[in-house]
């Protein structure tokens, strides 16, 4: 272990004792992130946004969903005849017409999400179109009383933090073609288009199996939102996208949770019913259906748990909005350009690392260590780990450096990468891994010095272009091929407070540690001599 | 004596990338004993260096085996591997580091650290006299003081064997004289065995206790100096370069005929330099005789009424270029 790790402390050494590669790995990127960031960012931590005013087009053709559809348990009845006990035996009627419709889901209870979505964009009173029972509720005037009250649970407060209307100049305009060529003119800097089955995929679908159980059927997925961004506008495009991304999985999480409920509320009665437990002979059901007919806004009172911030453990959605608007221009902009340009030079670093065996190979001292008492996986095994300390240590310095930039820049230390120091570590560790393990895998498939010095840049250069490190954005399933994405990524999110980037770290750890297997097996037939 | 270094039938081939293979070293046989200088002499190219690579364990035989201290260097290349230091034709060292930077670094790859790793980094810089600028980047270094951290880099380990591989290559005679000096050091008062490769009779014939000559790839004679030189016998060899006539085979044969005591004749003639047609080396003619001295007036007057214009004339004592000559009919500078 210690020749691996003086071999290791040699590679180190050797990298940063040379003041050519120092200026190629350091300055550059620093240099350039600095440029693209006092010219985009301006100077100076100015209380408005320079993002602000966003110019966003908002589509909303959501049909909304009726909930008597939703919680379709009036045409389920039919299966219940599959339940594991007679309704008789339980005291209720063998048939059940007389039952009547439900009465708290009667036909025209109906919610809209999209509508929920374009309000908050355009920055507009939450205007819900729930009705129950044929009465109209104000979906925003729903409050989530599962998190209790600001003092008992300490939360600053269940109000919308911060406004989009400073971030965001949202028109609402009705046709989503309309919307996409102003996109592409540059009215607007992207356009939000929600489709017609918007609120259908966000409410799940419930209906009884054949065994009498309760079941959640697969959501819609043609009811996805559509983000039209503006290529020219890949910041803004981003932000936007980040901001419906939030808003929408705020939505998701409720569901499930609510859709988890529904399930084991419902399966845990039938199954009650089924041993005994429970004795609906005593229930009037007219009087409880009429009882129902009374109900008030509280029954829909879950639903103020998909707006308000905090509900069910979603406050992470809001954050971004708030960071986002409390960050300095300079400090926001300087995170995903920073980290591009870091990452962008760190893959050269990668690759011409690894290619230093062929300048170890030129100059005879691989040959010198081969001779000594050194096994040569102690000798790839250090190679290996120099190369991935040094990317590590390029891309920390890189952005101790730009952390130092924004806080001239600004006038007062500001830390730009977030406040989650373990994560961001985690981060960088993953990607110098998939940097380190990109450049083994170049110098392993090149047969010659030469083909890694042609097809490195060119390899390197493609996954920058994909990447975005350039300053335009490609599309989102192409940037995904590129490790610049998945890092620039989990940065931004980092320094917008967002903790959830393991998928990020996953795809990047994963990508590494395959690169790294793959180049390790051909780069051993370089230390052959 | 102890044998430190054997190989049994030592084999290289290479593939070269039209698919056709060359043989570079073919069945080498050798047995080096403990405390001698044993010196691989041959031209470029004669498979000097694969050989010395394959004992050192720096590639692997393609055939056949070598021990070191009794130890294969294909089965157990660590056990000895321990017990051999390498010195490079090539300058083997981080030119960005120091020289005691680099000794350290590669005192480390053998197992020392601590204070046993400094002090024998001081010792090594006191031998080779570059203590006072041991803190100095390689790079900065002068042909010659490379060569000598080159020649440290080798003994760190203390072993009982070296390996040369043509240590003297581009250095100045100044340089060349301390290296050669080192060498015969090592083995008068460290008792080492020295397996050293040139491609210079003169080094081979100062330094050896034995020599191999190789050519080919092939050992084509083994042994001391006196026992080779036996080999072409009490011969007296005459060079002599001529101008550009050329001497015919007919009057090769007039010579040996006519001159008493001429066992051999070879002759070399004119070889274009490059592009320019002006420029070529000059007509050599190599002649072997039992009394060289006696018969060199007949020799100049036979040259000389064939119109050959004699440029200079050479009498050497027996030695190991002429035994390279006499076994392959080439010059080792050829």
């Amino acid at each position: 272990m210690r020749k691996i790790l003086a071999i290791t402390a040699k590679e180190i050494y050797t990298v940063f004792r040379d003041r050519n590669l120092i200026l190629l790995m350091f300055a550059t990127p620093l240099v350039l992130s600095t440029i693209i960031g006092l010219a985009f960012g301006g100077i100076g931590d100015s209380d408005v946004p320079d993002f602000a005013a966003i110019p966003v087009a908002v589509v909303n053709h959501d049909e909304g969903v009726d909930l008597q559809e939703t919680i379709n348990l009036q045409d389920q009845f039919a299966n219940l005849d599959a339940l594991p006990f007679n309704l008789e035996d339980i005291g209720l009627p063998s048939e059940l017409s007389g039952f009547g419709p439900n009465p708290l889901l009667q036909s025209g209870s109906e919610l809209n999400f999209g509508d929920i979505l374009a309000g908050i964009l355009l920055s507009q009173p939450i205007t819900g179109t729930a009705t129950l029972g044929g009465a109209e509720f104000d979906v925003a005037q729903f409050e989530c009383t599962l998190l209790g009250t600001p003092e008992e649970t300490g939360a600053a407060s269940f109000a919308a933090e911060g406004s989009l209307d400073d971030l965001l100049d949202a028109t609402a305009v009705h046709d989503a073609k309309q919307a996409r060529a102003a996109v592409e003119s540059g009215e607007f800097a992207a356009a939000v288009i929600i489709p017609p089955g918007f609120s259908r995929r966000m409410v799940p679908q419930f209906a009884f199996d054949e065994g009498g159980r309760l079941y959640t059927q697969p959501a819609d997925e043609t009811g996805s939102v559509e983000v039209y961004a503006n290529n020219g506008r890949p910041i803004s495009s981003r932000i936007l996208h980040s901001i419906v991304a939030g808003v929408i999985n705020q939505f998701e999480r409720v569901n499930v949770a609510l859709s988890a409920t529904l399930e084991t509320s419902v399966n845990t009665l039938v199954d009650s019913l089924a041993v005994g437990d429970v004795d609906l002979s005593a229930v009037n059901l007219p009087a409880t259906a009429a009882a129902l007919q009374g109900l008030d806004a509280t029954t829909l009172e879950p639903l103020g748990c998909l707006i308000a911030p905090g509900g069910n453990n979603v406050t992470v959605a809001q954050q971004p909005l708030v960071a986002l608007q409390e960050a300095p221009p300079f400090a926001r902009i300087i995170v995903p350009i920073g980290a591009a340009q870091a990452v962008f030079f760190a893959l050269f670093t990668g690759v011409f690392g690894m290619n230093s065996i062929y300048e170890e190979r030129k100059y005879w001292t691989l040959q010198r260590l081969i001779v000594s008492p050194t096994p040569r996986s102690y000798l790839l095994a250090g190679k290996l780990l120099g190369n991935l300390a040094v990317v590590f240590l390029q891309i920390l310095i890189l952005q101790a450096a730009l952390t130092l930039v924004a806080s001239l820049v600004l006038g007062v230390p500001t830390f730009i990468w977030g406040t989650n120091i373990a994560a961001l570590m985690t981060v960088t560790l993953a990607l110098a891994l998939c940097v380190s393990g990109l450049g083994v895998f170049v110098v392993g498939l090149a047969k010659t010095p030469e083909q890694v010095q042609l097809f490195g840049p060119m390899i390197n250069i493609s996954l920058a272009v994909l990447g975005g490190a350039f300053g335009f954005a490609l599309p989102e399933q192409a940037a995904r091929f590129s490790l610049i994405y998945w890092g620039v990524d989990a940065y931004v999110d980092l320094s917008l407070s967002r903790p959830d980037v393991s998928l990020n770290i996953l795809v990047l750890f994963c990508q590494g540690i395959a690169l790294f297997f793959l180049g390790t097996w051909l780069f051993k037939r370089r230390i052959d001599l | 004596m102890q044998t430190m270094v054997e190989t049994r039938n030592l084999r290289k081939t290479y593939s070269r990338p039209d698919g056709s293979t060359i043989e570079a070293v073919k069945g080498v046989n050798l047995v080096i004993r403990q405390g001698e200088i044993f010196s691989l002499l041959g031209p470029n190219g004669a498979g000097k260096t694969t050989t010395i690579s394959m004992i050192s364990g720096l590639v692997a035989p393609t055939a056949g085996d070598a021990t070191v201290g009794g130890h294969s260097i294909t089965a157990e290349p660590m056990a000895a591997k321990r017990l051999m230091g390498f010195v490079p034709q090539e300058i083997a060292l981080y030119p960005e580091l120091s020289a005691r930077q680099n000794l350290a670094f590669f005192g480390r790859m053998y197992g020392m650290r601590g204070k046993t790793l400094s002090r024998r980094v001081d010792e090594l810089l006191e031998f080779v006299d570059l203590a006072d600028r041991q803190n100095d980047r390689i790079d900065t270094f002068s042909g010659g003081m490379k060569r000598r951290v080159n020649l440290a880099a080798g003994l760190l380990n203390s072993p009982p064997l070296i390996y040369m591989d043509e240590p003297t290559v581009g250095i100045d005679p100044q340089s060349r004289r301390r290296i050669l000096d080192t060498v015969k050091m090592l083995r008068d008062e460290q008792d080492m065995t020295v397996l050293y490769t040139t491609h210079l009779m003169e080094e081979a014939q100062e330094l050896s206790d034995r020599v191999a000559i190789i050519d080919h790839g092939e050992i084509i004679a083994m042994g001391t100096q006196a026992e080779l030189t036996q080999q072409v016998g009490e011969e007296d060899r005459l060079e002599i370069t001529t101008g550009g006539q050329d001497v015919g085979e007919a009057l090769i044969e007039r010579m040996q005929q006519e001159i008493a005591g001429l066992t051999r004749v070879l002759y070399n003639p004119p070889e274009q330099i490059g592009d320019n047609d002006s420029e070529s080396t000059p007509a050599r003619l190599t002649i072997f005789a039992k009394r060289g001295r006696t018969a060199l007036p007949q020799i100049i007057q036979t040259l000389d009424a064939a119109g050959i214009d004699i440029q200079s004339v050479e009498v050497r004592e027996p030695d190991l270029e002429a035994v390279f000559l006499a076994l392959t009919g080439r010059a080792l500078r050829d």
